[in-house]
């Protein structure tokens, strides 16, 4: 079986609101940079097009209608996947995989300013029965699990904040984020609890952006680029839609996803072989709980490790130096491409002055959000 | 470039729409159970997998862990302990709330699950994980076969 690729990117945004494109420009200025990227033609040398799109947060049903023409993907084989980007990778890889396609291409975006009561959308994804008559803002299911997280960790309200100055500080260097800031410890624990022991700045701010990308069978990547970042393996998984059996300390969706992308990609000691991670942080907690998940360190301890710095830029664990989703700003669907788009330019020496020296394992991790226990998993590498 | 930047989406040219849908959503053999129970008798049910020997709360037709098709209601009381909770500061649209509300995961002695609520006749400083809950109903005129048929659940003695 061939291995894959990726060998093209291209990013416009992200940005607290992008005003001035369409989403449907969007898609567009990303496309043309990935394709330039990439050295391809999109009207000749793809084999398939691939968008992750919900309808909902684009505000059209059957959404995916809409996308082959920004693309360059008229009358040529194209499907959404209703899911994060990453999910969309792992089904780029699996028609790679198969042998019958060669050159994929894989694209998510967020027009989040277009979507004017995100928050309402948010709130229909939750039981209409069960948890919606209740009311109330959705993301008190947020504040419910990290509550129940530090209890059974005791991870520290500090440790939670600290994830939030790392990740705001790391995006300053990101051309790609929107949120960048250097911020104070204290600026954090004193923004408005709301909902406890959720706070303001540990939440991450919505923004616009797009991620496109080319994949290619290993024979097409090296006749393209010879800077490919190998996809290694992906893993993903659904644990339950219920809010009353789901798991409220630990993520288990992410953490058999994690045991699945590495048993492909054959690693062992992820805490040891992984040289960068970028992992879900929609609120801070997420990060710790997240690293925890993914084996990258043991229950419990991944706060004690963001307090010590290990997880910094230029520790010896970098986690999030992308500015994760707190920095660049929460991508919806494409948040897990955010985290993909930074291991690809890391794995291939272009992050500018966030590099991480000698990067050859990067790990990109997306969670779907509120209410969701979606997990996927993805492990890059420039050797193949 | 302009030194002004525009933030709000609704001063660029656009056009507003939105997308109206109604529903009804079915409530299936298991959520007749549950909300019947709960609006003529005052009493919380779950269903029982013979086979992993658990009572799954609120009541399904299957077991999650198994698949095995769930046929025996169970009563599993109207008292309960705090899984986890929030008190949740800001509504929906972002604006503070008047009053704080607490929202909590609670969980029965005989039952896997549980039920989302909100915590009432209580101080949002003194809710605690393990807390020992019970349900308030409305009286029976008032109920509507709705999870709103329990007005909250407030702390036992």
């Amino acid at each position: 079986m061939s291995e894959v690729a990726i060998v093209g990117v291209g990013c416009v945004g992200f940005q607290p609101i992008l005003p001035e494109l369409s989403y449907k420009e969007l898609m567009y200025e990303a496309a043309v940079k990935a394709y330039e990227d990439a050295g391809v033609d999109p009207r000749k040398d793809v084999d398939v097009f691939i968008t992750c799109a919900e309808d909902y947060l684009e505000g059209f049903s059957i959404f995916d209608e809409f996308v082959p023409d920004q693309l360059g993907a008229v009358l040529r084989p194209l499907f959404t996947v209703s899911g994060d980007g990453l999910l969309g990778l792992a089904n780029a890889y699996m028609l790679i995989k198969t042998g019958h396609f060669d050159t994929v291409v894989l694209e998510a975006h967020s027009k989040a300013s277009d979507l004017l009561t995100l928050m309402d959308v948010i709130a229909f994804a939750l039981d209409p029965v069960l948890n919606r008559p209740l009311g109330g803002h959705p993301y008190y299911v947020a504040g419910m699990e990290m509550n129940r997280y530090l209890h059974d960790t005791c991870a520290t309200v500090e440790q939670c904040a600290q994830v939030v100055v790392k990740n705001r500080k790391n995006a300053c260097g990101n051309p790609y984020a929107a949120y960048g800031a250097n911020m104070t410890l204290d600026q954090v624990l004193c923004s408005d609890m709301y909902f406890y022991p959720l706070k303001k700045l540990e939440i991450s701010t919505p923004a616009d952006g797009c991620v496109v990308m080319v994949l290619a069978s290993e024979k097409v990547a090296e006749k393209l680029t010879d800077k490919p970042v190998w996809v290694k393996g992906v893993g993903w998984c659904t644990e339950t839609p219920n809010l009353e059996t789901k798991d409220w300390s630990k993520s288990v969706d992410t953490r058999l996803a994690a045991e699945m992308a590495y048993k492909t990609a054959k690693i062992h000691n992820p805490r040891k072989e992984v040289d960068l991670a970028e992992v879900n942080d929609l609120f801070a907690y997420k990060e710790l709980q997240h690293m925890e998940a993914l084996k990258l360190c043991a229950c419990g301890e991944a706060g004690k490790l963001t307090e010590e710095g290990v997880t910094a830029r230029n520790g010896e664990l970098p986690v999030n130096p992308s500015g994760g989703l707190l920095g660049m700003g929460y991508g919806l669907e494409a948040s897990g491409m955010e985290k993909l788009l930074e291991v690809v330019l890391q794995l291939r020496s272009e992050a500018g002055r966030r590099q991480i020296r000698d990067a050859e394992i990067g790990l990109a991790h997306a969670w779907r959000g509120i209410p969701t226990t979606t997990g996927i998993v993805a492990v890059l590498s420039n050797n193949k | 470039m302009s030194l002004d930047k525009i933030t709000n989406p609704l001063h660029i040219r656009h056009w507003l729409g939105d997308m109206e849908a109604d529903y009804i959503y079915t409530l299936g053999i298991a959520g007749e159970h549950f909300f019947k129970e709960i609006k003529e008798n005052g009493r919380i049910m779950g269903a029982k997998c013979p086979r992993c020997n658990v009572v799954i709360v609120p009541p399904r037709m299957y077991c999650e862990k198994c698949f095995a098709k769930l046929e025996e209601w169970v009563d599993v009381g109207t008292k309960g302990t705090i899984h986890t909770f929030t008190v949740a500061t800001i509504d929906v649209d972002g604006k503070k709330l008047k009053e704080p509300v607490i929202f909590a995961l609670v969980k029965f002695e005989r039952g896997c699950g549980g039920l989302i609520h909100k915590i009432g006749e209580t101080k949002t400083k003194e809710v605690k994980i393990g807390m020992n809950v019970e349900a308030v109903f409305k009286p029976s005129f008032e109920r509507k076969a709705s999870i709103n048929d329990i007005k909250y659940f407030k702390p036992t003695e």
